[in-house]
């Protein structure tokens, strides 16, 4: 197994559980040093130390002053920055027509203005050291319509979005910027979620539906893996790209 | 990480450029591999210069070479788990100059020599997914199969044919355990591109090397396509199928 990432600097966001903590063992695994940064701070400590990670961050990514914070302690602590995951996201359920403004802007905020931020206070860290790799997490909700969480699908239709045009601002600074997209991961998020939609869309059996789509379920570990391709100088003429991974799901009409 | 150590491959149209680099990286990954090619002689040197298990005469365009091709790759590894559609041709004309052979040419390689080339890989694939290997295959398309560009009308529709081809091929074979996608290379720093230069500056009235910088930053190499097949063929993108994964360094990104 080559180490792909050896000593290379990473901020992952919610990182202190699911895709997040999946993403930050791939990487330490390939040899990443990973700040663990979560808007929990005892779970993200925790989680650090579980996993081996170079050190844990408290953030609230919808705070400028605590991502720009985020960056620079990283930066001060370790000499740089090498590679920004934005990946922090909730999801908040309702029919759009149920939807409070307050759903919609809590999950829009995080999942959106949590992507800018982090992308706005990395990039002039990458820049200032000769360049960097941004992997923002998606999700293929970016791609077609998706009942009750419109705020979560438009969200992460405005990083697929923001993944272009970062890409394209900082190609020539040496950043690359790409994202993932995934299916349905087997996570808490949808784990937890799966009676909400069967019951709101009278559906009788959401993992039967799941299944039919994309196969099975994802498995946070393979989103790992596509995280260390995109970070790794293996990806390195790959900028704006978003990458599906979802067992076929986006491939078929049916 | 991208690793095909013991996986059997076939690789279509190695004898140079992207499908070569492509044999050369499997091979340095561990994976043993066959390399076709419709010109003998030239996949024979590449194949004794990588370091690839043999080299095969193949057009895919004759439905028999091509069932034969697979079954002598499956005797010479052994089976076969990854299939590399990659053998393709381009022609550089504006659309409705192109002449109904130019077009069917194109066609019948691009888009049924990567029909021919699944179907007939279909059961060698079949029998390494049942026996527990993540068998796959990797089109060959291009950012052309997303996108228009003046002069490669029939490049572009063979391209586009090629990445919904491989939808379809993921969903149905999903069930049988083979994975299919594709890759969509921007330009890349080969012979087939080199040989374009003049018509494209022609058409967009820039030196291609301006043209190159401002919409892609600089021209890829075969290598770095390599590398996304590698990845893509390997068990780390298991749960891959059904995506066309574009390499292009920012081009499809960019309105501008």
């Amino acid at each position: 197994m080559p180490d792909l990432l050896t000593n290379k600097v990473a901020i992952i966001t919610g990182s202190a559980r699911g895709l997040g903590r999946a993403v930050a063992e791939a990487y330490i695994s390939e040899g990443a040093k990973v700040i663990i940064s979560d808007v929990d701070a005892g779970l993200a400590e925790a989680t650090a130390n579980e996993i081996g990670a170079a050190g844990s961050r408290a953030c609230d990514v919808r705070e400028p002053g605590q991502v720009e914070a985020l960056v620079q302690s990283t930066v001060d602590e370790h000499g740089g920055l090498d590679i920004m995951v934005p990946n922090a996201g909730v999801a908040t359920m309702a029919p759009i027509v149920q939807m409070s403004y307050e759903q919609w802007r809590e999950t829009t905020s995080v999942n959106l203005d949590g992507v800018f931020l982090s992308i706005r206070y990395a990039a002039p860290a990458m820049i200032a050291s000769g360049g960097g790799v941004i992997v923002n997490i998606c999700s293929i909700t970016a791609l077609a319509g998706c009942p009750l969480i419109a705020n979560y699908a438009a969200a992460k239709a405005g990083v697929l979005s923001l993944t272009q045009t970062a890409a394209v601002e900082l190609r020539s600074h040496g950043v690359r910027v790409n994202a993932i997209l995934p299916g349905f991961i087997g996570t808490d998020m949808v784990n937890d979620r799966k009676k909400v939609f069967e019951e709101m869309l009278g559906l009788p059996d959401f993992d039967a539906l799941i299944v039919q789509k994309q196969g099975r379920y994802g498995e946070p570990a393979e989103v790992g893996r596509l995280a260390v391709f995109l970070a790794s100088d293996r990806s390195r003429f790959a900028t704006g790209c978003g990458y599906v991974l979802d067992g076929g799901a986006r491939a078929s009409l049916l | 990480m991208g690793e095909l150590e013991g996986c059997r491959a076939l690789v279509t149209g190695a004898g140079r450029g992207l499908g070569r680099a492509i044999a050369e990286l499997f091979i340095e990954r561990g994976a043993k591999v066959v390399c076709s090619d419709v010109d003998e002689p030239l996949v024979s040197d590449t194949v004794k210069e990588i370091g690839a298990a043999r080299a095969v005469h193949c057009d895919v365009t004759d439905e028999a070479g091509v069932a034969a091709c697979m079954a002598t790759t499956a005797e010479e590894l052994g089976g076969l788990d990854i299939l590399v559609n990659n053998a393709g041709i381009e022609i550089v004309k504006p659309l409705f100059e192109q002449t109904d052979e130019e077009f069917r040419r194109l066609m019948d390689i691009n888009v049924r020599g990567v029909w021919l080339g699944m179907k007939h890989a279909l059961p060698h694939l079949a029998a390494s997914a049942g026996a527990g290997a993540d068998a796959n295959v990797i089109n060959m398309s291009s950012v052309a199969g997303i996108g228009g560009a003046p002069l490669f009308g029939s490049y572009c529709a063979s391209k586009a044919a090629v990445v919904n081809m491989t939808r379809v091929a993921a969903v149905e074979l999903r069930a049988v355990g083979i994975r299919v996608n594709a890759v969509c290379p921007a330009f890349i720093d080969t012979k087939m591109v080199e040989r374009l230069v003049p018509a494209v500056e022609a058409v967009v009235g820039m030196p291609f090397g301006d043209i190159a910088a401002i919409k892609q930053g600089r021209l890829g190499t075969a290598e770095e396509v390599a590398e996304t097949v590698a990845f893509l063929a390997s068990r780390d993108a298991s749960w891959t199928t059904g995506s066309a994964y574009v390499l292009d360094n920012g081009l499809t990104a960019s309105l501008l």
